[in-house]
This record gives structure tokens, sequence and C-alpha cells, in this order.
């Protein structure tokens, strides 16, 4: 469903693009993981794939469609995103951030109906924000903050979600219980999932496939198992510090040998 | 919601016709409450009464509704397009970029020649609303383009300044104007509504209708980006035209009243948040006609108190305005859990 056809992305002013010629595809219900460290790209491909940001080269196609010259109301409805730009803004209550997310469906006045409807509840029950709909959203712990910017994107019922580090402020339990519930989500509704993460564990051990970006302009994919013992996860993210060890499948630090 | 918006405008229309029918009958001359109403309808009653309500006091409080409601609006599209708790046409300095722009007009006719004044002078009506557009889309622009890189505090804080400045410059230029033989619009430095001829009312109406159709059109697009631009454009909004016809719409409000009223105070500012408290949501399209009743009935009752029948009359409106609107505005920066979240 989602294709990646020779992508390059970055910025045409800053020398080059930071990653290129990414040749990718995901299957619907598939659940992503982009891994990579700060400044491998990370952001800059999830934006480019959104259709928020140019690919320097190539394209990006979901259901056949280019993304770049999709119809902006088009796109709306069917790519769905959560950044790590911070959305907030005086008197804007939680229901009111959610409710936005059907303005692709809606009419001229934004009036929301039965189907409207229906995708809100499901979201807001989903991610269990029903206590705090009332409450202004500038008001919300960081925590909840990320869960209602969650909730946004799965009322907006799309084909394609694009998270950017989502999971960023909330502690260990709630991370691991949100990565499931998007995971079984995405099956369920045969939505493509793709989810930044500095999550490492976490993420290779839900991901259907990860995409790894070595910091180099490198990108590989492949099934966690299969990164893992090829030696790329530890090529992206090995340090003199620590050092991933594919047969235990997690970091260890300090170790011995080549740093 | 919808209830909520529906039961709360209801009872701003309600209030506002009380306060008008009010503001037409008390005056240096009171009148009885039947001939202000026998004058309304066009029934029996008087020939004073009837010169007084309908020629005195009718274009006064008309302009009052109007200019208040645009304000009103204005300052609802403001708040949301600069994403700023304390923006509008006069704390932003569009305002005084209006007058400024009048009165660069006026004096540049002052030194072109008597043509250019009586042409001014005949054609007073579209030509400085149009002065005053110019004025109120510069400044716009400008803050707009500051409002990038300030935080909302210090963007208030220059827009006020800014107001000043304008208004000197705005006074020093009338002054030239004047010597020049210009006199066209000297004594235009408080606002007041009741300046107004009758016969310029359409000329207020029909920017301000055009401007609220605009701002309807827009309210959609514009709730979305409450949300930050990345967020908009992720709902499928293309950002830079709607900045475009919400500058627009704000200029199409703003404009008329700079121009025929002159830079009314607080009403702008205060309205949306006054909206927003009754309607339980920040969405833009159930604010725009709240906000506009909110913003009418302030600069009604701003007028009620400059003529009612004091001894002597030396009450301005701003300064009405002011008591009634400075300690509103310093609660909502106290107390508004939504300003106090600002970052």
């Amino acid at each position: 469903m989602l294709e990646l056809k020779s992508l390059a992305v970055g910025y045409r002013s800053a020398g080059g693009p930071l990653l290129s010629d990414i040749e990718v595809s995901a299957d619907p219900g598939d659940f992503i993981c982009i891994l990579g460290r700060n400044g491998s790209g990370k952001s800059t491909l999830m934006r480019t794939i959104a259709g928020l940001q140019l690919s320097l080269d190539g394209v990006a196609r979901l259901g056949g469609e280019d993304v770049a010259s999709m119809r902006p109301g088009t796109r709306a409805r069917r790519i769905a995103v959560m950044l790590t730009e911070r959305a907030f803004n005086p008197g804007l209550r939680v229901e009111d951030v959610v409710a936005l997310a059907r303005q692709p469906f809606t009419g001229w006045e934004g009036r929301l109906g039965d189907a409207d409807r229906a995708a809100i509840a499901d979201a807001v029950a989903v991610m269990g924000i029903e206590p705090f709909l009332r409450r202004y959203f500038n008001s919300l712990s960081d925590g909840e903050r990320q869960r209602v910017m969650i909730a946004r994107a799965l009322a907006q019922t799309p084909r394609l979600m694009i998270l950017d580090e989502i999971t960023a402020f909330l502690d260990l339990p709630s991370r691991v219980e949100i990565m499931a519930l998007l995971r079984s989500h995405a099956k369920a509704k045969g939505q493509v999932i793709l989810l930044s993460s500095h999550d490492l564990d976490l993420s290779l051990q839900l991901a259907d496939s990860v995409w790894l970006l070595d910091g180099a302009g490198g990108f590989s994919a492949g099934t966690p198992d299969a990164l893992s013992r090829s030696g790329a996860v530890g090529r992206a993210f090995d340090t003199g510090g620590i050092r991933f060890s594919p047969s235990q499948g997690r970091f260890e630090i300090g170790t011995s040998g080549p740093a | 919601m919808r209830t909520r918006v529906t039961t709360s405008s209801a009872a701003l229309i309600a209030a506002l016709a009380a306060l008008s029918l009010l503001t037409l009958t008390y005056g240096q001359i009171a009148l009885p409450l039947a001939d202000t109403l026998g004058a309304l309808t066009g029934t029996q009653s008087s020939e004073l009464a009837r010169q007084i309500v309908l020629e005195i006091r009718l274009p006064r409080v008309v302009a009052a509704i109007i200019a208040g409601g645009a304000l009103g609006m204005a300052g609802v599209l403001m708040q949301a397009l600069f994403r700023n708790p304390v923006a509008d046409a006069w704390s932003l300095g569009l305002l005084a970029g209006g007058q400024f722009g009048v009165a660069l007009t006026v004096t540049a006719a002052a030194f072109a020649g008597p043509a250019a004044v009586s042409f001014l002078t005949v054609f007073e009506g579209p030509s400085i609303t149009l002065a005053a557009a110019a004025g109120v889309a510069v400044a716009a622009v400008f803050m707009l383009a500051l409002g990038r890189r300030v935080g909302a505090i210090t963007l208030l804080v220059i827009g006020l300044m800014l107001g000043f400045t304008s208004q000197g410059l705005t006074s020093v230029l009338l002054h030239f104007a004047a010597r020049a033989g210009g006199r066209v619009y000297g004594g235009w430095q408080d606002a007041s509504f009741a300046a107004i001829a009758p016969a310029s009312l359409p000329w207020l109406l029909l920017p301000i209708v055009v401007g609220a159709a605009a701002a309807v059109a827009t309210a959609k697009p514009l709730s979305s980006l409450l949300l930050g631009e990345t967020y908009a454009r992720s709902l499928g909004v293309k950002v830079t035209s709607l900045r475009h016809a919400v500058l627009a719409a704000t200029v199409l409000l703003v404009a008329p009243v700079v121009a025929f009223c002159g830079p009314v105070s607080f009403v702008g500012l205060i309205a949306p948040h006054f909206a927003r408290a009754l309607a339980g949501t920040a969405r833009i399209l159930p604010l725009l006609p709240l906000a506009a009743l909110g913003g009418a009935l302030l600069a009604v009752a701003g007028d009620a108190i400059v003529h009612a029948p004091w001894e002597q009359h030396f009450l301005h409106l701003n300064n009405i305005l002011a008591i009634l609107g400075a300690p509103v505005v310093i609660l909502i920066l106290i107390f508004s859990p939504a300003v106090r979240q600002w970052r």
C-alpha cells in the first residue's frame, strides 16, 4: 500500500540529500518502526512521506498515488500525522483538538456527522482520554497531551499514520501499552503505521518491520530479527560506550572488543 | 454546544435591544419610552422626538452596533491568526495604522491643493475607508511578520508602542495639514460613534458585511490553524492562502471602523474571550456571532455612558472603554488558565 521509489529526502539548501535511493514498501496492517540516532533524518523522511515536505528525488506512493501531487484534502483524508512540534493554543479544549481531526471529512461549517462522532468516540475510548475531554489542552501534562494527540490522529481514520516520537514523555508501562495498542489497531483496521522512536528494545520486539537509518545516509529495511543478526542495528547505534549484541537482541554497556 | 451558542446569542440580542432602546430614550433630553418607540415605528410621536431619535441617536447607536460587532469578529480572527490571546485590531496597532493612513492621505491632499481636498470631501466615504484600509493592511502584515519572531506579550507591548507612535505622527501630520488649509479631519483623534453622518452608514456597513462573510468562510480552516501550521497543513489547509484570506477579512472589518469611528479600544480584545467563555469552545465559527454581539453590546454600553445626561459633557468613549475593558484584560492576563499556560 505504501511504496517508496528511489526516494531522496533532505533540504535543497543544505548540501545534498540526507537520505537517498530509498526503495521500500509496506502492506496494510504493517506496524513499522523507524530507528536511527538524532539527526539521522527520521523526521525529514516522515515529513516527506506525509507530503509536508517535497522530496528531492523519487516518489512516495500511497495506494498507487503520489503523495506529493495529491490534492491537500484527499491527502488529509488518507494520512494522519503526529509530530514533535508542540501544538498549543489558549482556549482550545481537548475535545476541540480531537474533533479537528474530522475537518477533512466535514462540510464548510465543520459540523460533525454521525460517522465523525463515532470516529471521535472510538479514538477517545481507545486512548482513554474521556476524563479530560473538557479540560484545556494547554493544562494537560506532557503524557496526557501525547495521548490526546494520538487520539486525534486515530480519529482522522487514515490509511497511513505517521507518528514522530510519540511516546517520548510517557513512562515505560504507558509506552508498552500504547505501542502494543497501535500495533493491534494497525492490524484491525488495515492501516500502515510508521512510528519513529528512541525505544530500541520495544521497537525491535513489536515492529513488523524496521527501517533503520545509520546516520551516514544509509537506509536498511527488514524484520527486526534480520536487521539485528546482520549487524545493521549495531552499525547504526554502536558508540564507544555501548554495543548492540545480536545474540542477546539488546545493548550492552562498556563491552570489550572493537568499539 | 449548539444550544449554548443559540441561548447565549438570544440572551445577547435581547440585552443589546434593551440597551439600544435605553440609549435612544435617555440623553440630554429624556423622552418617554412610548415616544421613542413611536419614532422608531413611524407611528404617532412629536416631530422633536422623531428628530432626536431618528436623526441624532439612532445613527450613533447603529454605528456602535456595527463597529462593535466588526471589532469583535476581527478580534476572533486575529487571536486565531496570531495565536495570541491578547491580539486585536487596537492592541496590535492596526487601528493606529489605519488612522495614520488616513492622516497621510489627508495631508497629501492638503498639500496637493484645494482640488484634492474637495475631491476627498466629496468622496469622503470611500476615500477615507480606502486610506484606512491601506494603513490597517500595512500594520497587519508587519505585525504578522513580527509575530513569528517574538512572544505573545512582547507583540502586545510592541503593538501598543506602535499605536502611540503612529497616533503621535497622526496628530503632527494633521497639525501641518490644518496649517496648509486642509481642515478636513482636524478634530478626528478620539474614538466616537457620534461623528458619523447618517449618509455614511452604508459605507461603514458594506465592507463589514463582506468582511463578516469572509470571516465565516475562513472559520473552518482557521480553526485547524489553532493547532499550528504543520497540523493545519496535514488537515488539508493551504496555510498561505488562508493567512491572506483572514488578513483580507480583518482589513475589511476594521478599516471602516477606523475611518468613521476612530481607534475604538478594548472591544475587539475582550469580546473573543467573552465568546469563548459562553460557547465553551475555541472553534472559530460559533465564536463569530457571539463575539460580534458581545462587541456590539460593549460598544453600545460605552456609548450610552458617554451620552448619559451628565452635567457637563467631557467624557470620551475610549476613556469609558478603558475603564470597562482594562480591568478585564488584567483579569484575563492573571487568571485565565488559557493565558497563564501560554508560553
